[in-house]
Formats: structure tokens, sequence, C-alpha cells
């Protein structure tokens, strides 16, 4: 059983850790909390189920098909990210703080609406990729498509630090999280490393939202709420700003939801009250998160 | 002086628009309506639709046999399956006089503020599907306002959940059983007569958790009922298809399979199911109140109507009920006249032969006619096949 359920913990780890890093990564460089990210995130899902309505022979049933999906939902997401972006968060990069803020909420709720009245109202089914017969191991089962979710979100995750630490882009990201107005006077091109960091983080919103969709087999216009504000916790619990953070924070919020659902007696009921509770006490100790640095280094 | 000319200029238009308005009507003409209540959009909206679609289908059949001296008309409004919405609507229903009498909410959830607002109207409200005792129960309590308008002809779940018990106990053999609710009314009361239900019988109830509707992820629960030392031979879940679905797929997916078996009530018994679970509902079962319409010996014909108006494609599970339901309707006008009072006042002396079979409403609202049967879902045609 302990198997199975750090198993289970690790897929859905994996899948916050994704969407927290979104959140983090646009906080990281402009300190404002990117609500319509859960949309962008459904949005992600909403693309390569599309792609996958448009040309299901194109795609297959196996892992290529799988991939395929993946890449729609990640060029999907980001670029509506950088969209977003560039129509209601820039001329307001200097406004009150607030301004964004409800801008982002605003954003979301017409994204929401607008697939709510155009698309569906209901739950539409997800492709899901062949081969998710379980094999036992250890005395758990695993499927295919656990461990290609595993295997896809963490793969991601190596990327996006080589991305940040290894490439040039990725050097003018961390200047620009440093010092926004210090790397301009460098040279840096604030407002293109601005749309990359949107669209990347876009894109990880992006590939979470195919994650999810393939892990449970159907897509919804509101689907995208509920892991975002979980997402947006484990963010805030690993350290809003900080990369290792949001991925600490997102398996440790599937480690402490699992846990609780799967140990304590009628635990289901009190799943979300436990992780919200260790949320609220990690942060009464490190009100900046577990990998947080007050303010002064971000990415 | 301009100010005269414009004010003077709207008002002339305001009588334009007025007069073609009543004449489009026609001189006399007067319109009835009955509001369906229901979920148009959302998870639910599938079903709602259907209902929406099946009494639709009776006003016209009657409008076309020129049944009442005056046309009426069905009032579809949307409550998004939210109890919230559900009572906004009501207002907005009460508030109508031309609306002679409600069909809906189709939650339990729904039905039970809902009926509060309709019982101070007063509006009769005739719900074809919520099926939580308290839907009607609560009219009996001191507290209430205004007079019992609330009916049903769905039975109770304490009558579905104790036919499933006994079900699960007798037919199928088993038990030890895992029990599963989303917390609605309507799922939890289900799930809390089930195990009063089959505990009676002698069974042993293994553990009882409440999940959240819309919640996806319920691996860490299933791994636990899946290694809890009792060894539960099945899974009996009070709650909705959404859920229904992932459950099913997700206890395949931990290797729950035969015979460990899922057991669940009429909310989950839809075609819609399939879409969430794909081939993991395979061989799980459902109890339903009444029968598959296609066992009816008195539905024959309202479904050839009905698929001849909306298309094969179209029949919903619970449109009969919503079909059934403006029929009572219909008798209670044809006896009273469109006066929300005097409906209201007929509709307690209802006895009526339909595609249910005989409706006869208790004291409490409910109807006599307390039918339920247990299917199995088939993933191979997504249907469901009645068991005996």
């Amino acid at each position: 059983m302990l198997v199975q359920q750090l198993l289970n913990a690790l897929t859905l780890g994996a899948i916050y850790a994704l969407i927290a890093l979104g959140y983090t990564l646009v906080y990281g460089i402009l300190a404002m909390i990117n609500f319509a990210h859960s949309e962008v995130l459904m949005l992600g899902a909403f693309a390569a189920w599309a792609l996958a309505g448009w040309a299901p022979a194109a795609l297959g049933s196996g892992l290529w098909g799988a991939a395929g999906l993946l890449a729609a939902g990640m060029l999907g997401a980001g670029l509506v990210n950088v969209l977003i972006e560039r129509l209601a968060y820039r001329r307001l990069r200097r406004a009150p703080r607030l301004a964004p803020l409800i801008s982002a909420i605003g954003v979301s709720i017409v994204l929401q609406n607008a697939v709510f009245l155009w698309v569906s109202t209901q739950s539409l089914a997800f492709p899901q990729p062949a081969g998710t017969s379980a094999v036992s191991f250890l005395g758990a089962s695993i499927n295919g498509l656990q461990l290609a979710i595993l295997g896809a979100a963490l793969g991601l995750m190596i990327l996006l630090h080589l991305f940040i630490a290894r490439t040039r882009m990725g050097r003018a990201m961390r200047a620009c999280a440093d010092d926004l107005e210090a790397a301009k006077l460098m040279g840096v091109n604030a407002d293109f490393v601005i749309a990359v960091t949107f669209f990347v983080g876009g894109a990880l919103g992006g590939a979470a939202g195919v994650l999810y969709g393939m892990n449970y087999g159907s897509i919804k216009y509101n689907m995208g709420f509920l892991p975002g504000i979980k997402a947006f916790t484990a963010a805030v619990l690993g350290g809003i700003g900080s990369v290792r953070g949001a991925v600490l924070g997102g398996f440790l919020l599937g480690f402490l939801e699992v846990l609780a659902a799967g140990y304590i007696p009628n635990g289901a009921q009190w799943r979300d009250v436990v992780a919200f509770a260790a949320l609220i006490l990690v942060l009464l100790a490190r009100p900046s998160g577990l990998l947080g640095e007050r303010a002064a280094q971000k990415v | 002086m301009s100010y005269d000319r414009e004010m003077s200029f709207s008002r002339s238009r305001a009588f334009f628009f007025a007069a073609v308005a009543l004449s489009a009507c026609g001189p006399k003409e007067k319109v009835v309506k009955i509001a369906v209540a229901v979920p148009l959009t959302g998870d639910m909206g599938t079903e709602g639709q259907g209902i929406r679609r099946a009494v639709e289908l009776a006003v016209e059949q009657a409008n076309a046999a020129k049944r009442f001296p005056y046309k009426l008309a069905a009032a579809p409004y949307d409550d998004r399956a939210d109890p919230k919405e559900a009572v906004n609507v009501a207002n907005l229903i009460a508030s109508d006089r031309q609306v002679v009498a409600v069909i809906g909410p189709y939650n339990s959830g729904c039905a039970i503020p809902a009926g509060k607002v309709y019982a101070r109207a007063p509006v009769a409200m005739i719900s074809p599907t919520a099926t939580n005792p308290e839907v009607t129960v609560q009219q009996l309590s001191k507290d209430w306002i205004g007079p019992r308008v609330v009916f049903r002809v769905a039975p109770t779940d304490d009558v579905q959940s104790a036919y499933a018990a006994e079900y699960i106990f007798r037919r199928l053999g088993k038990r030890r059983m895992a029990v599963l609710h989303d917390k609605t009314p309507y799922g939890q009361g289900l799930a809390e007569q089930f195990q009063k239900a089959f505990g009676a019988l002698g069974g042993r109830i293994l553990s009882v958790d409440g999940i959240s509707v819309g919640d996806k992820d319920f691996k860490a629960l299933l791994t636990r009922i899946k290694a809890d030392s009792g060894r539960p031979e099945g899974l009996y879940f009070g709650g909705l298809y959404a859920e229904a679905g992932l459950l099913l797929k997700q206890m395949r997916e931990l290797g729950l399979d035969d015979p460990f078996v899922f057991v669940s009530g009429d909310g989950a018994k839809t075609p819609t199911l399939f879409d969430v679970s794909g081939d993991a509902a395979d061989g799980a079962y459902f109890s339903i109140f009444g029968v598959p319409v296609e066992e009816l010996p008195g539905a024959g014909r309202f479904v050839a109507d009905y698929k001849a108006r909306w298309g094969a494609q179209s029949l919903k599970p619970f449109d009969h009920f919503g079909y059934e339901a403006a029929q009572i309707i219909f008798d209670a006008l044809e006896r009273s006249g469109p006066d929300r009072e005097r409906v209201l006042a007929q509709l307690r002396q209802t006895r009526h032969q339909g595609v249910l079979g005989l409706t006869v409403f208790d004291e409490k609202g409910d109807t006599l006619n307390k039918i339920v049967s247990m299917t199995r879902a088939r993933a191979k045609d997504r249907s469901f096949q009645m068991v005996r």
C-alpha cells in the first residue's frame, strides 16, 4: 500500500509542481500573481483536445501521439500566456500592484466563460494514450500512463533548469528577476525576456493541463480552478519566486493530500483541510516559504 | 424644446413596439406557462436538456390537440445544478404570474431550498428526479411557511438504496462493502440509507468516506480501500456520474476488478458516464427508480413521439419522468383552470395513469408508485441492461 500511495503522491505532486512553476516564474520577474494561470492550463488542455479531434489519425494512440498532444498543449498555452501579458498586463507594469492582480482575475473569468459559452459546458472526453494496463510492482499497480506523466513532468523540470542555468536567455531571465531596471540598463530587452518568461510558464501550465486531462480522461471549462489554486498554494509553500521551491512545494502538497486521504480514517473529506493547515503552519514559521528568500533573490 | 421632441419620439416608438408585440400574440390569446427549472448547462445539462425536450413535447402535443382553451408554453430556466442558482430561478418563476406550475428541480440539493420559495408563492412544483426524502419531508416541519406545494414522481432514496442493499446481499452474495458519497444531499442520503439497509440484512460496512463534487483524484482513497484488512468485496457510491466515472477508471487502474463490484444509484446512470470512464464502467451496477423507459409497457408511444420530434439519439434517462410530470399537471389544469392555487389543490387529488403506471401522491407529495430496479453498464454499446 505504501508504495502505491507514494506513486499516487508523485503523480499528483508532479502535476502541481509543473503548474506551480508557471506562477513562480512570472512572480520572480514581475512580482505579480498571474491568476489567469489556471485558465492557461485549461486552454492548453483544450488546444490538445482540439488537435486530437482535428487530426486523430496523424497522432496515433501510442506515446508519440501523447507527445504530440503535449507539444500542442504547450504551444497553445504558451502563446495564450504571451498574449495575456501583452494585452492585459504590460500596460499595468508600473500601475499600483492591485491593478494587474484584478486584471488577471478578469482575464481568468473571461477565458473561462469564453470556453463555457463557445466550446462546451460539459466534461469532454480527453484522449488517453494506449498502454494504460496496470503492471504489478512491489504490491503496487503502476500503469504506463502514470509513468509517462511522471517522466514527462520530471523531464520538463530538468529542461527548465538547464534553460535557466545554461542559456543566454536563462541568464537574461535571472538578471531581470534580480533587478529589472538594472538589467534594462545593461542592455537586456526586458519586454522580450518577460514575453519569453510568460511563454515558458504558460507552456509548463499547458503541459500540466494535458497531463491532467490524460490522467483523468476528461476536461472541462473550469478544470483549471482547483489545481490552479492548489499549485499556487504549492508555490507559496515552497517560496514563491523560487524555481526549486515550486517543485518542492508541488511534491509536498501532493504527498500531504495523499497521506491525508490514504491514512486518516475518513480522510478524503479532510484532505484539503490537512493540506492547507500544513500550509498555514509552514507560513507562520517561514513567511517567505520553505526555500524563499526575503525578496532579495527570486529565481 | 428638443427635450420634449425626444420624449415624444421615444414614447411613440414604445407604443409602436407594444402594438407590434401585441399583434404578434394575436388579439385575445392567453398564454399559460409551465416552468421547467433544471440544469441546462454544466455536467448535469445533458439530463436537464432531455427533461426540457420531454416537457416541450408534451406541451406541443397538448396545443396541437387543442386540449385547453388557451395556449400552453414551456418556460425553461437553467439552475446549473447549483442550489443558489435554483433559488434565484425559483424567485424569478414565482414572480411570473403566467406560470401555473413548475417541473423541477433535477437535483435534491436544489429541490430542497427551491421548494421553500415555491411554497411562499405558492406555486406547485413536481420534481421529476429529486430523490432525497427531505425534499418532501421538510414540508411537514412546523417552520414550513406556506402550503405544501412539493410533489415528485420519483421514489425516494431509502427505497432505492434498500433495494440496492438487498440486491448486493442476496443476488450478488456480497457481505463486506466500502461506502463512498459526494457529501451532497442526494449522494450522502443514498449512502446513509444504504448503510442502514445493508447492516440490517447482516452485511458489514467497512468504511465510509466523503469526497467532493469536482474532485479528480481518488487514488489515495481507493488504495486504502483496496488494502483494508476487512477485505471489502465491493464499493457502494452515492453520487453523480462525473465522480463515478473517475472512480471506476481509477479502481480498474489500481486492479480493483471483478469480482470486486461497483454499485451506484440513478444519478450516475447516464450514457455520459462512458465519456469519463471509458470501458472501465463495464459491469458496474446502477440502481434506478422506475424501470428503464424501454421496459415500460405504457411508454412505447412516448418514446416513438420523442424520437420523431427530437431525433433518435436525444432520449435521456429521465425524460419520461419529465413527460409524466407534465401530463399530471395537464390533468390538474383540465379540472381546475389556469390558476395556481386551484392547480395545487387538484394536484393533491391526482390519479394519473400514464407512462410510469399509476401515480397517486401521498400526504407528503411522494408518489406511491415505488418501483426500483437494477441495471448493469455495458461499455460496448454504452448502454445499461436491466438485470434481475
